[in-house]
């Protein structure tokens, strides 16, 4: 190796060692763009919200009710569960606009007088390929509502219903949390959350294959 | 500042870094794997509240009452009805996927006119208020030219509101041409008529029988009340026997406790031996022979003189000592029934074999007691006032029928209509101008589709009340959709070979999903669009109206628990209406009955269709339950359940021995043609040791023309475009059990 | 799991299927095929692709006219126990997805199909061919999908998918039962579509280990036997035949074959 080359060699590796701190703040700012990209940018792209038909009062409803949630969301003869209440049951109440909302006047206007459902948005709708019983859990298991929907049955509007664009899945079952990370027992309702729970209560653990609970306890 | 290499190549790691740092990657690939899982195509099926409602089949005479399992208001299965006695909860295969049937897309939405040749498929939607008066006005016009003798009907069957309906229509219009589907239960009546003076049909204590000699019958293959059949062999296969007589390993051959080979159409033959058995050996009911039965000597000796088991052997190719083990077997049971009727009972039959057979019940004296064939009266609880007809319809009224049924040929029958093709293709009765078919498909399921086809082709105006696009819809000139059986009230009789009345009522389960009638209601409509001459014999505001009124008392029973038994029914044993008052051997009712035995039961072979040189072999056509026959086809889920042994492709396999096979060098799965005199078909070889050698078996209930290629459109071949028709010398019904035929390399 | 077979709650639910009442009608097919919202297509010949959870065979007895005999037999999933009762069936032992399992409570081998990911080596390990994988979508003719039954997910292209005794029947008979304040079902209250439907009252399910349901009994008879006893895959499912030659075709040796293990008593 001659001299002349052994020289270029050492002034190319001085200037890069002068570089160092703008290579480094390239770094920083790819760190930082691809972090806002991922954690700000990326919810907002893979959620979409859709609106309710109209809001609802929880509350208000809960007051006047006298059997509290079961009032509305009942089980039926054969142990199946009503979910989200039909027209049929609204009408009880609601053959006339009652109170002086706007909501109220668009349920009763488009829904009550052309007898039509309402077509609710349900946020803890869970995919097809889950059976969920909820006669095992709040009559067996003695579980109790909020457990895994929260408080909202002392909600006194209807939260902004978010679903994700390439599941289709409601926003709720991830979490509103984009990283997973849950403070209550509500704030996710992922399979692994529903299996935590089952481990800890020991509910089934009769699988050969993974020694938890067999898989179609579950799933259909 | 000089942006290096270096510096794209940091922002990139940065960038990396920052994006496994988010949420990013994770939870897409979460998303993208649940994605793939559930492709948003794939349906999802709403849930809702679940109820069950009871109603009862009447896809086929069966009589099945069932439960139907709905999802708010989608109806999404169909079980058996735990309590209803016809069918204890089970179902058949045809009645489990009735479904299909409801919500299918060949079903016919609205009221349809042909805009293009018959046929071709080109229709028009039209109101029902214009179908209504271009019924009526083409029928008005018809009345008005003097001639309303020449419109017809074909009905499914004769008995219910809706045919009664219909008849009635016919009558105060002036039409005597009311025809009705043929089956064994055709040859059943006129045989009891013959015999025992009823009028009535036959019904089998098949629940008390401990020995059961068949004929040929189809016990699991849909004879009578199917899923009642099934239940009855399920009881045999631990107390009772059976044996069936056949000349293929049918299923009811292979399942039954023995089965004797038979030389098809010597059926008759075999049971005039039995018969001698029992005679010679002493073992005949005694007491039955003397109280109660007229002619025995005669038929004794006829018995004796020609039926000797070593001539039967010669005739049937039955071992002698299997006739006689068998007689002794029968003679010697508690309740032992014969009964009669080849497979599912499509064909109705030599007469003579029924009286062959039925003689043997007699011989045991097991005729209308414990175990044993009994006579049903007619159901008669519909008792509507007699019409008044106006002068031309008793002119047209008196007009002799184009079939002939009734006349002084045919004096045994109400309804030929295996003879209205031929009738009409001949010319030598009046012209049809009008033809209304219900709950029936003729083009499908008569016998020599090509004559029945001809026949449809003279007659100029054609209206169905199919709620499918059948063989026959889609040859109509106008289509007046019918609610399926599941949108629907019905009344439902007895069904065949049920040994008690019992009455059902069908009730609609889930709301019209499509713009369809009520083909009750459509004929009350048209009655009244008809003029009073008409209307007055149709009172009812609509058909659920006259349906109530008609079921009077017995409405709330059956709209509650869906059937009504009539417990107080026992059969008057040993009691007969004929002339002498007795069970006849030889019929007083025949007008000289000794002429070539014509009155009394005897076996003569059957002339079937077909030179034996040209045509070498016997073709029989044989049905299965996972094939439907009758004016509905078979549901996709039916045709998935078919055997690769029957369908390959769009290939129907003919059955055949394998050594008659290779007598004709055909080897198995190859492709040949199926000649008959009747027509032609491209078939399939299949070896199949259960068949006779000499014999081939075609399946029936494939080869679709009309509904879709999800409803066996285009797959295989209609049996009815090879068969004939064999016309009964003394009934007039058809008695064609096979054709002559060939099988050809192609 | 061995101490879970002490545990009362733990089932085995089986099938018995009485061959000589068996008509081959095909009902307990369809029945199936409408309660588990199987799919059909324009040509269902080809009966390697035609998915049939419940298939009727047709066995002959391979003699000549007139000395022929068949017999019809309904092959559901065999449920496989394995030896020793442990839940290894030859499928849920190779599935590499967990997407098949084995639930000693109800003996029942599962499949999820939305953790299958069709690579069909439980197919090939499977000796009953009770597996059927999807090759296309399902496609409903308009309107037809009105008919499909909530209970059970549609099946999309590219997983495997078979019998599960209806197990959504036994969920929905848990559930009324815990409306009434019961943890345990009845015998009739869970009772598969196929059996429901048989007009000939072939097929009875229930619980094999309980000695109060009718299988328990049924499955001793004299005429039972099950489907290649020999791999000592451990089936429950039997099947009564008073005919010698059909309950010796349940075994089907090839000619000469060497049998070097008597088949356990399971």
């Amino acid at each position: 190796m001659s001299a002349s080359q052994e020289k270029a060699k050492e002034v190319s590796a001085k200037a890069s060692d002068g570089g160092a701190g703008i290579v480094f703040i390239f770094f920083i700012v790819g760190l930082v763009v691809s972090l806002l990209v991922g954690w700000v940018l990326f919810p907002k792209v893979l959620y979409c919200q859709k609106e309710q038909p109209f809001d609802f009062n929880h509350a208000l409803h809960n007051e006047m009710v006298l059997d509290g949630c079961q009032s509305c969301h009942f089980f039926r003869n054969d142990g199946t569960y009503s979910g989200a209440p039909k027209l049929n049951q609204c009408i009880e109440c609601h053959t006339d606009v009652q109170g002086i909302t706007k909501d109220e006047e668009i349920f009763v206007n488009e829904y009550v007088r052309n007898n039509r459902e309402v077509p609710w948005l349900v946020y803890s709708r869970q995919p097809d390929c889950v059976f969920f019983s909820h006669a095992a859990h709040v009559l067996a298991g003695e579980m109790q509502c909020k457990t895994c929907h929260g408080h909202i049955g002392n909600s006194t509007s209807l939260p902004v219903y978010e679903y994700n664009i390439i599941t289709g899945y409601s926003r709720n079952i991830w979490g509103h949390n984009i990283s997973g990370i849950k403070k209550n027992t509500w704030d996710r309702m992922k399979m692994d959350d529903c299996a935590e729970c089952h481990r800890e209560n020991n509910v089934k653990q009769y699988s050969v294959q993974t020694k938890k609970g067999p898989c179609f306890v579950c799933h259909k | 500042m000089k942006l290096s290499r270096r510096c794209f190549l940091s922002f990139g790691i940065g960038a990396a870094a920052g994006i496994t740092l988010s949420p990013l990657p994770w939870k897409l690939t979460d998303d993208i794997s649940i994605w793939t899982q559930m492709w948003p195509w794939t349906p999802v099926p709403p849930d809702g509240a679940y109820t069950y409602e009871n109603t009862v089949c009447t896809l086929c005479p069966g009589g099945c009452g069932i439960t139907v399992r709905k999802v708010d208001e989608r109806a999404v299965q169909i079980a058996g009805m735990e309590e209803h006695p016809v069918n204890k909860g089970g179902t058949c295969i045809l009645g489990n996927s009735g479904l299909q049937l409801l919500y299918g897309p060949f079903r016919v939405e609205a009221p349809m006119k042909r805009t293009g040749e018959r046929g071709e498929g080109r229709w028009k939607r039209i109101s029902w208020k214009e179908a209504l008066s271009e019924v009526s006005s083409k029928l008005n016009q018809i009345r008005a030219s003097g001639n309303p003798h020449q419109v017809a009907a074909v009905s499914g069957s004769k008995e219910g509101t809706v045919a009664r309906l219909i008849n009635r229509f016919m009558t105060v219009y002036g039409s005597p041409n009311f025809m009705t589907e043929p089956s064994i239960q055709d040859s059943y009546e006129a045989m009891l008529y013959l015999m025992q003076g009823a009028t009535g049909s036959a019904g089998f204590d098949f629940e008390n029988a401990d020995y059961i000699l068949s004929f040929g019958s189809g016990i699991i293959e849909g004879w009578g009340a199917p899923v009642r059949m099934f239940l009855a062999n399920s009881n045999w296969r631990t107390k009772g026997t059976v044996v069936q007589v056949d000349s293929r390993l049918s299923n009811t051959a292979a399942k039954m406790d023995r089965w004797i080979s038979i030389e098809p159409g010597t059926e008759a033959a075999l049971a005039m031996g039995i018969s001698h058995v029992i005679i010679k050996e002493n073992l005949y009911n005694k007491g039955f022979i003397k109280e109660a039965s007229e002619g025995f000597d005669q038929y004794k000796k006829l018995v004796l003189d020609a039926y000797s088991p070593a001539r039967v052997s010669d005739v049937a190719g039955i071992d002698p000592s299997v006739i006689e083990e068998v007689a002794r077997a029968f003679a010697a049971s508690k309740h032992p029934i014969a009964i009669c009727g080849r497979g599912k009972g499509d064909v109705p039959g030599n007469i003579h074999e029924f009286m062959a057979v039925h003689a043997l019940n007699a011989l045991v004296g097991n005729i209308n007691s414990k175990g044993g064939v009994w006579t049903l009266p007619k159901n008669e609880y519909i008792r509507w006032p007699h019409p008044i007809m106006d002068k031309v319809a008793s002119l047209g009224m008196q007009q002799e029928r184009v079939d002939g049924a009734g006349s002084k040929d045919y004096p045994y029958v109400q309804s030929l209509l295996n003879r209205f093709p031929k009738k009409i293709n001949e010319g030598s009765a009046y012209p049809i101008e009008a033809l209304l078919v219900y709950n029936s498909n003729p083009l499908y399921s008569m016998p020599d589709t090509k004559a029945v086809q001809a026949a449809f082709d003279k007659i100029p105006f054609i209206v169905s009340f199919s709620s499918y696009m059948d063989e026959t819809a889609k040859n109509a000139d106008l289509i007046l959709p019918n609610h399926t059986y599941l949108e629907r009230y019905e009344d439902v009789p007895t069904p065949n070979g049920l040994q008690y009345p019992i009455l059902s009522l069908a009730k609609p389960v889930v709301k019209p999903q499509l713009n369809t009638m009520h083909t009750g209601d459509v004929i009350i409509k048209l009655a009244k669009c008809m003029g009073n001459s008409i209307s007055g014999a149709f009172g009812w505001k609509d058909y659920k109206g006259c349906l109530k009124q008609t079921l009077g008392s017995r409405w709330n029973q059956l709209y509650k628990k869906v059937y009504d038994v009539d417990s107080g029914f026992a059969p008057n044993k040993w009691v007969f209406e004929t002339p002498s008052g007795k069970f006849e051997f030889v019929s007083s009712l025949v007008k000289n009955a000794d002429e070539n035995n014509i009155g009394i039961p005897h076996y003569y072979p059957t002339a079937l269709e077909g030179d034996e040189k040209k045509y070498p072999l016997i073709m029989v056509p044989y049905g299965s339950m996972k094939r439907a026959t009758g004016y509905v086809g078979s549901t996709p889920f039916m045709l998935k359940a078919v055997s690769d042994e029957t369908l390959v492709k769009n290939d129907v396999l003919v059955q055949i021995n394998p050594k008659t096979a290779q007598n004709l060098g055909l080897s198995q799965g190859e492709s040949a043609t199926l000649t008959t005199p009747v027509g032609e078909a491209q078939v399939k070889v299949n070896f199949n040791e259960g068949i006779r050698p000499g014999m081939i078996a075609t399946p029936t209930g494939l080869g679709h023309t009309g509904y879709d290629e999800y409803m066996g459109n285009g797959k295989g071949v209609n049996a009815n475009q090879v068969i004939g028709t064999v016309e009964d010398p003394l009934t007039g019904l058809n008695m064609a059990w096979g054709i002559r035929a060939k099988l050809t390399r192609s | 799991m061995k101490e879970g077979q002490h545990d009362q709650h733990i089932k085995k639910y089986g099938m018995v299927i009485d061959l000589d009442k068996c008509t081959g009608c095909g009902a307990c097919m369809v029945a199936c095929m409408q309660e588990n919202n199987i799919p059909f297509q324009k040509d269902e010949t080809d009966k390697m692709l035609s998915i049939t959870w419940l298939r009727v065979f047709k066995l002959d007895n391979g003699k000549p006219y007139p000395d022929t005999d068949i017999c019809y037999l309904p092959r559901p999933c065999m449920h496989c126990s394995g030896i020793g009762e442990h839940g290894h069936s030859p499928c849920v032992s190779v599935c590499p997805a967990t997407a098949t399992d084995y639930s000693m409570e109800t003996g029942i081998v599962s499949q999820i199909y939305t953790r299958c990911f069709g690579c069909r080596y439980c197919m090939a390990a499977c000796p009953y061919h009770v597996r059927h994988f999807n090759w296309w979508d399902p496609v409903w003719p308009s309107g037809m999908e009105r008919s499909l039954n909530p209970n059970v997910s549609v099946r999309m292209r590219g997983v495997v998918e078979k019998c599960n005794f209806c197990f959504q029947r036994y969920q929905i008979a848990k559930e009324k039962a815990f409306t009434e304040g019961r943890t345990e079902i009845e015998e009739h209250e869970y009772q598969p579509a196929c059996v429901e439907a048989c007009p000939a009252n072939a097929i009875t399910f229930g619980d094999l280990l309980n000695p109060k349901h009718k299988v328990y009994k049924l499955k001793q008879d004299p005429r039972a036997f099950r489907l290649l006893e020999k791999l000592h895959t451990n089936p429950k499912v039997y099947y009564l035949s008073s005919r010698e030659w059909v309950r010796e075709a349940g075994d089907n040796y090839i000619e000469n074959e060497k049998v070097d293990v008597e088949p356990k008593k399971h």
